[in-house]
This record gives structure tokens, C-alpha cells and sequence, in this order.
């Protein structure tokens, strides 16, 4: 997967945000409705931010 | 909680925290002939990991733990819903960190302000783009000293006052940025970071495991009135309000200068890529944390007048150890420190470049740092004396100066993708679009029942590509500028 596409995904995360807890999870009212989703989607984030600035690292430019 | 014990952890805090900032001295800063870059970016020499957590101390204020608890106690899940999109929105850094470290390393920018006045060829743009950032940025510190104001008179029930509260912070901000620029403030942020997330961890926890665990606090949550689980919950959260308030915050990194400021600092990649991660990483604990705060002040105390409170109540109640609410409280103040002082920073430093040394052409950088650091002051004065207003519900006042610096995320998206963007565009958009939300605040005013947070970025846009559309872009510069930045992000 590129860096790009990455950072695409968390584009969509993002979207996704204002689309599944009104639309999908409006009527869990638990710990496994919003709260989880909205926590999944803070561990995504940062694993693709992991992923998308890799090459950073490789970058010796000081 | 008695006044003698708050001033104690008080007194303890700043002798620890002026000892780092006095550590943080060195020849670059501290020299007698200090250049803007060595006082305002730390010679672009700062290392990932300091850089990491002076972000998130930066970033994360009172607003988190006064602010953020207090609107997930008014409105539930939500409020972590929030404050994850302007989190994900800090990946923004992945896109355009490399291409500001660029630009600056390449063209020597102080500031973002100055970064758009020579790109779009204009002085007009960076003295605009300065003021509209003061404009907005001052009432962002003042919310975050009328945190610092409720926590402290709350917690020791009006022995404190509001006012000592906001004078403490105040002048403490003054100090850690004068003595060296930002070394200090990165340096004493780095310390506050690492003691607010250990001990608000340890509340947290504490806390709910006092209540009878995870397990029993969601149960309770799901018995309180208004679904408090779910989007909207009790009302707070209707998609239109959640919009308006999450959609300026997602632009957070690029539109407040106090954080894309940071963007020139780091003194590799390698040390950029740290800043971001171990910011998400600060970042994820922290918002979770806020927001079991805000929960359990939910279910613990119920009915509270204002949802500011829901901090100061349950530091102050049986839930918290006395010793340990005292250190949280004064890590509280140190985060809404560290908060303010990096916007006091980086605004004089846009003063003094962007406004100071436009009018005086010949002025040397020495004289420029000597102006940046006589109107460090000023700024704090100005702060103080707003947020004596004590006007209600941090989130939203913080919101509404985060929608206000929204205006200037066109031209710099511009500034970097968009050829033909133009100083005519951008002074548009910062100018017509910043009146357009003073306009809509001040008046109360939401166009088709909309509030000024979604209006912001398609009225500045529009504004910003009518203008350019209409006027000469400076190719030779423009073409210099996407060229180098496109090669920093190969």
C-alpha cells in the first residue's frame, strides 16, 4: 500500500465518522456502539499514519 | 480542598518547571546576536521527541480536560466523535510536513504568515494573515486562562479566585517564553506533557474503577437520560452541530499558526515522522482519558449547573485522593501554560516579521527578535483582559476562534497545489471570509439554519479561487515554491 493510499483511508475514516454513528449506531446505546467505533477508528488512524510516513525515515535530509 | 494545599503543589510546580526552562538555555537562543530562527524555531535544530510532546502539550490545554470532559458531560459520546476527527485531521502533517520544512529550510521563513506573503508575492497577505491570526488567536489563549480561572476557584470552592487563577497563568506563560524563546517552551511543554498524561491517566482509572469498573460505568451511562451512547444523545450532537463544530478543528494543524509554526522546526524527516506519531499516540490516550472524565462525572454527579464543572467536581470529590487531585490540578495549569505560551510565541513572532519588519524594511534581526519579545506582553495583556469576560462553555468559544482561522486554509492548500492562486485570492479569503465569521458570531447569525463552522470553508474557497481567478498569479515565484515543496514530499 502507498503513502497515498494511506492517507486516503483516513480520509474515509473521517467520512465515515459523520455517516455510521447517526446512520448504523444511532440506536446502540452501549459501549460497543459509538464509543467503540469512534475508538477503532483512532487506532486505524494512527497505524496508517505509521504506515503513510515510512519513508520519512529514509529521509537523511538534515 | 484547602487554598494552602493548591498553593503548595503550585509552588512546587513552577520552581521545577523554571528550573527547565532555565536548563533550556543555550548559546543559540540566549546569544547576545540571536537571530529570529535560533529565538522563534530553535535554529530549526529541535529533536523528535521533545518536538513530539511540546505538540501535544501545545495542542491539548485545558480545553482537554476542562473543556473536552465538560462537553462529553453535556453531550455524550459526541464529544469523543469531535475530538477524533480533529485528531485524524492531524495527519494533515503527513502531507504537508515534509513540504513545509521544505519551503522554510529553502526560503527562511519565521512564520507561516510570512510563508504566504512570499509566495503569493505580497506583503498585504502576511501582514493580513499575522493580524487575522492575532484576531483570533488571543481569544483562544484568554478560553484557555478562564480554564485555568474555573479550575482553580472551583476546586478550592472561591478560595482562589477566578482572577488570581488567570493573573498565575498569565505571567508564568510570559516567563517560560522569555527566557529562551522557544527552547523554554518546548522544553517546560515536554515536562508538563509527560506529567499531565501519567497523572490523568492515574485519575481516570482510579476513578472508574472506584465507580465499579468499565463494565458497570457503561451500564450506568446507558441508564442516563438522553442515550448519552449514541449520536445525536441528549441533543447536544444533532449531524448539523457536529459538523460545525468538528469541521474547522479538522484543519486544526495547518489553520493555527502556533502548530504549522512547528513545521519548521524539526531538524530532520526522521524527526518530523517522530513529532507526528508521537503525537497521534499523546494524542488517542489523552482524548480517551478526557472523555471518561466527562463520563464519570456524568454518572458520579448528575445535574451539575454548568458542564464545566465536571472537571473541578470530580478532582474535588471523594473519587480523587486529595493529594493526587492536587497534582492533576497543577497539571492542568501547567498544560493550559504550555498552551498559551506557544500561541503568545508565535504570534510575536508574526508581529515582528510580518507587521514590524514589512514597515521597517531595514530592520536587523536582532531588532526584530528585541520587538518580538517587547510584544510578548502585549499579547498576554490582551489574553487577560478577555478572558476576564468569563464567558461560558470553553469548547465552543475555542471553537469559534478555530472557525475564524479556518479562513486562511484556502491559500495555503493553494499555496502548495494550485498554480494560479493569487495575493488578490488569498487577502479575499482572509479578509471577506474572516468578516463573513465575526459577522455570523457577533450577529448570532446560521444562514439556512447552518452554523458558521460549516460555512467557513466553502465561502473562504470560493472566495479565494473567484479572487485568484480574476487576477495575475506570480508564475516565477509559484512555479520555485510547488517545485521545491513537491520534491520534499517525493
Amino acid at each position: 500500500m502507498s503513502p497515498k493510499t494511506s492517507i486516503t483511508l483516513v480520509w474515509i475514516l473521517v467520512g465515515l465518522c459523520y455517516i455510521v454513528p447517526y446512520l448504523l449506531l444511532g440506536s446502540v446505546n452501549a459501549w460497543y456502539g459509538s464509543f467503540l467505533f469512534f475508538c477503532l477508528v483512532g487506532l486505524a488512524v494512527i497505524a496508517l499514519n505509521i504506515h503513510a510516513t515510512r519513508r520519512f525515515d529514509r529521509d537523511d535530509r538534515k | 480542598m484547602s487554598a494552602a494545599s493548591l498553593w503548595t503543589g503550585i509552588a512546587v510546580y513552577l520552581l521545577v518547571a523554571l528550573a527547565v526552562a532555565w536548563l533550556a538555555r543555550s548559546d543559540i537562543t540566549n546569544r547576545r546576536l540571536a537571530s529570529m530562527e535560533d529565538f522563534f524555531l530553535g535554529a530549526r535544530r529541535m529533536g523528535g521527541f521533545v518536538s513530539a510532546l511540546s505538540y501535544s502539550a501545545t495542542t491539548y490545554s485545558a480545553f482537554m480536560l476542562v473543556g473536552l470532559a465538560g462537553l462529553t458531560y453535556a453531550g455524550g459520546v459526541g464529544a469523543l466523535g469531535f475530538e477524533i476527527v480533529y485528531f485524524a485531521g492531524v495527519s494533515l502533517v503527513a502531507v504537508f510536513g515534509p513540504r513545509f520544512w521544505a519551503v522554510g529550510k529553502a526560503f527562511g521563513y519565521i512564520t507561516p504568515s510570512e510563508m504566504l506573503g512570499h509566495r503569493y508575492d505580497s506583503r498585504a497577505v502576511a501582514v493580513a494573515a499575522a493580524l487575522a491570526s492575532c484576531l483570533f488567536l488571543i481569544p483562544y489563549a484568554a478560553v484557555q486562562l478562564a480554564g485555568v480561572g474555573y479550575l482553580l476557584s472551583g476546586m478550592s470552592d472561591g478560595a482562589i479566585s477566578f482572577t488570581t487563577g488567570t493573573v498565575l497563568a498569565t505571567a508564568l506563560a510570559l516567563l517560560f517564553a522569555l527566557i529562551a524563546g522557544v527552547r523554554s517552551v518546548m522544553w517546560t511543554d515536554s515536562l508538563q506533557a509527560l506529567f499531565m498524561i501519567v497523572t490523568a491517566t492515574l485519575v481516570a482509572l482510579l476513578v472508574v474503577s472506584r465507580l465499579g469498573g468499565f463494565g458497570v460505568l457503561f451500564d450506568r451511562l446507558g441508564q442516563v437520560e438522553g442515550n448519552v451512547l449514541t449520536m445525536p444523545g441528549p441533543g447536544f450532537f444533532s449531524f448539523v452541530a457536529f459538523l460545525g463544530l468538528s469541521a474547522p478543528w479538522f484543519f486544526f494543524s495547518l489553520s493555527n499558526p502556533q502548530v504549522s509554526q512547528r513545521l519548521f522546526m524539526p531538524t530532520s524527516m526522521r524527526a518530523m515522522r517522530q513529532m507526528l506519531i508521537g503525537f497521534l499516540v499523546f494524542g488517542f490516550v489523552y482524548t480517551l482519558v478526557s472523555v471518561l472524565w466527562g463520563f464519570s462525572a456524568l454518572v458520579a454527579f448528575p445535574g451539575l449547573e454548568k458542564a464545566d464543572l465536571a472537571t473541578p467536581t470530580l478532582l474535588g470529590s471523594i473519587y480523587v485522593p486529595p493529594l493526587l487531585a492536587i497534582v492533576v490540578m497543577v497539571g492542568i495549569l501547567a498544560a493550559a501554560v504550555s498552551t498559551i505560551d506557544s500561541i503568545m510565541l508565535t504570534l510575536s513572532s508574526m508581529i515582528s516579521r510580518d507587521v514590524y519588519a514589512q514597515a521597517a524594511a531595514r530592520s536587523s534581526e536582532q531588532q526584530q527578535v528585541r520587538v518580538g519579545k517587547w510584544m510578548l506582553p502585549v499579547i498576554a495583556l490582551l489574553a487577560f483582559v478577555f478572558a476576564q469576560l468569563q464567558l461560558n462553555l470553553i469548547a465552543v468559544l475555542s471553537v469559534a476562534a478555530s472557525t475564524g482561522l479556518a479562513v486562511t486554509v484556502p491559500a495555503i492548500i493553494g499555496a502548495f497545489f494550485w498554480h494560479r492562486g493569487t495575493a488578490a485570492g488569498t487577502l479575499l479569503s482572509i479578509v471577506g471570509g474572516g468578516l463573513f465569521v465575526l459577522v455570523l458570531y457577533t450577529g448570532g447569525f446560521e444562514p439556512l439554519g447552518l452554523p458558521a463552522g460549516v460555512w467557513v470553508l466553502p465561502v473562504s474557497t470560493a472566495l479565494f479561487v473567484a479572487g485568484s481567478l480574476v487576477s495575475p498569479a506570480p508564475a516565477g515565484l509559484a512555479q520555485q515554491f510547488i517545485e521545491r515543496s513537491r520534491k520534499a514530499a517525493r
